[in-house]
């Protein structure tokens, strides 16, 4: 019933309006990040936000080294406890420092694994802005 | 035309013509900026009208909704009108 | 001061430098470019006070554009500064085309173009892919035409870092090389030259086909990337992204909605090249 309504909005014809279930955020987490000059300097707001390690969609999971979700017992992965980092420990994990409470090899693990993120995933929303704040 | 809406995935970019600044946004910003169709409403009648469409159970709904509009008010996407 | 010019692709540069070396080694690996008769930048080669202009001389990067703070460079280097120098007057003042920081070669007048942060291969991989059957189009800069998004060619010198210098010496036999310059800001660097074909064909562009992110040093694979993490990314990569408006905005919203885009990993510069011409195949 909303399609022509839709049709006539220039840009939103793919917005969806057939009923499902909207995701309204949550209190205090942004919904919007802004495309900043490439050289620019950092926005302090964007690096409050979290990301679990890992996301709810890897509960009981390990992480190997290329921060791929692997069975609990793989030789040589690192087990995970669904620990948030904020966008500040992250960006200095990128920049060689270990992420708070993990060994060199784990906090590698687990950026990788970061980096791996995709849209939709808990915690790609915060890495996307962190790229857009360095 | 104000904005210039490109919808990627579950998230979606706009360019703001008036500040030539663009934004990558996600739910329900997209959705809302749908819903006004240009018009100005209070939050209450956003809230009314996502409910045409979408499901959400969240019982601060209306706080969540009016948080997102003034994030977006904040960087131009939508204005404020006092009445 | 002793003048250098030449044309790369659409950009016209006059290098003015204090010394006589570095002009000679720069007309020397240009060679083969055309020269212009007006610039569009300027970059200058200078010495940071009198005195270093004849003793441990060391070299200011100077221009049109410049970045405030700069550490200078010493004469020996003198040949790396005046390509920095084109990059900077590139990165912060063009406005004719769309910029990003990735590599491209073509094939059958379509363009692979590669991107990604330092270390990702991307200069290493255009460079090995010129010397096996495709057209190098730049590896530091490529430009996308605002109104028709093709890739416009940028085919400067192709600068090797460290172990790239090696691996290239080994692939690109009928190569010529520039000086090894040691102990520089990023190590070792070696210029390579772009072959004749590619020079010759620096006015014709190529249809953007595939876009891919390497990532060296990880175990082969290709994964899929969500169109927002490559808009994101890709303005990040692009100097210019913001400058250039609505202009900007609607040349990187059809780029990514026409270019598939993958992310590929890999460990030897074999599997790469296996990994491309794989998804180029998909591609038809």
């Amino acid at each position: 019933m909303d399609d022509e309504k839709a049709a006539h909005d220039s840009g939103l014809n793919n917005v969806a309006t057939r009923r499902r279930a909207l995701m309204l955020g949550a209190i205090g987490a942004s919904a919007i990040v802004s495309v900043r000059p490439a050289l620019a300097q950092s926005a302090a707001s964007v690096l409050n936000c979290e990301i679990p390690v890992p996301g709810p969609h890897g509960t009981g999971m390990n992480i190997d080294a290329y921060g791929q979700l692997v069975p609990r017992d793989t030789p040589g992965s690192f087990p995970t406890s669904g620990v948030k980092f904020t966008g500040e420990q992250v960006k200095a994990a990128m920049q060689g420092r270990s992420l708070p409470g993990t060994s060199y090899d784990e906090s590698q693990a687990y950026v990788n694994y970061i980096r791996r993120l995709q849209s939709g995933q808990s915690g790609f929303t915060c890495y996307a802005s962190l790229q857009i704040t360095r | 035309m104000v904005l210039l809406i490109q919808p990627l995935d579950a998230m979606t970019a706009i360019y703001h013509r008036r500040s030539g600044i663009t934004h990558i946004v996600s739910e329900p910003v997209p959705q809302i900026l749908h819903r006004m169709g240009g018009e100005t409403l209070t939050s209450d009648e956003i809230v009314e009208r996502l409910r045409v469409d979408f499901d959400f159970e969240e019982i601060d709904a209306r706080s969540l909704i009016t948080e997102r509009m003034d994030e977006m008010a904040a960087l131009g996407l939508l204005v404020r009108q006092h009445v | 001061m002793y003048e250098f010019r030449v044309q790369v692709g659409p950009a016209a540069f006059r290098i003015g430098s204090a010394w006589k070396r570095p002009v000679n080694e720069l007309a020397e690996l240009y060679r083969e470019y055309p020269t212009p008769d007006i610039a569009d930048y300027s970059v200058r080669l200078e010495a940071t006070s009198l005195i270093r202009r004849f003793i441990r001389p060391s070299v200011a990067i100077n221009g049109d554009y410049i970045l405030p703070d700069a550490a200078p460079l010493p004469l020996a280097q003198a040949l790396l500064a005046a390509e920095m120098g084109m990059n900077l007057q590139m990165a912060l003042g063009w406005r004719r085309h769309l910029l990003l920081h990735a590599s491209a070669v073509e094939k059958d007048g379509k363009a692979l173009i590669m991107t990604g942060a330092s270390g990702s291969g991307k200069s290493t991989l255009s460079a090995m892919l010129g010397c096996k059957g495709w057209r190098f189009m730049g590896d530091e800069f490529v430009l996308l035409d605002l109104l028709t998004g093709a890739v416009v060619p940028f085919p400067r010198l192709i600068s090797l870092k460290n172990t790239s210098i090696g691996a290239m010496q080994a692939t690109a036999l009928d190569g010529r090389f520039g000086p090894l310059l040691r102990d520089t800001p990023k190590g070792e660097i070696r210029h390579l030259v772009p072959a004749r074909d590619a020079i010759r064909a620096m006015t014709q562009p190529a249809q953007p086909a595939l876009l891919l992110f390497p990532s060296f040093g990880f175990e082969s694979a290709v994964r899929e990337i969500a169109p927002s993490e490559i808009f994101i990314r890709l303005t990040q990569a692009s100097t210019n992204y913001v400058a250039l408006g609505e202009a900007g905005f609607k040349t990187l919203t059809r780029f990514i909605n026409t270019v598939p885009a993958r992310a590929i990993d890999y460990r030897k510069g074999e599997e790469a090249e296996a990994l491309v011409n794989q998804l180029w195949d998909d591609l038809s």
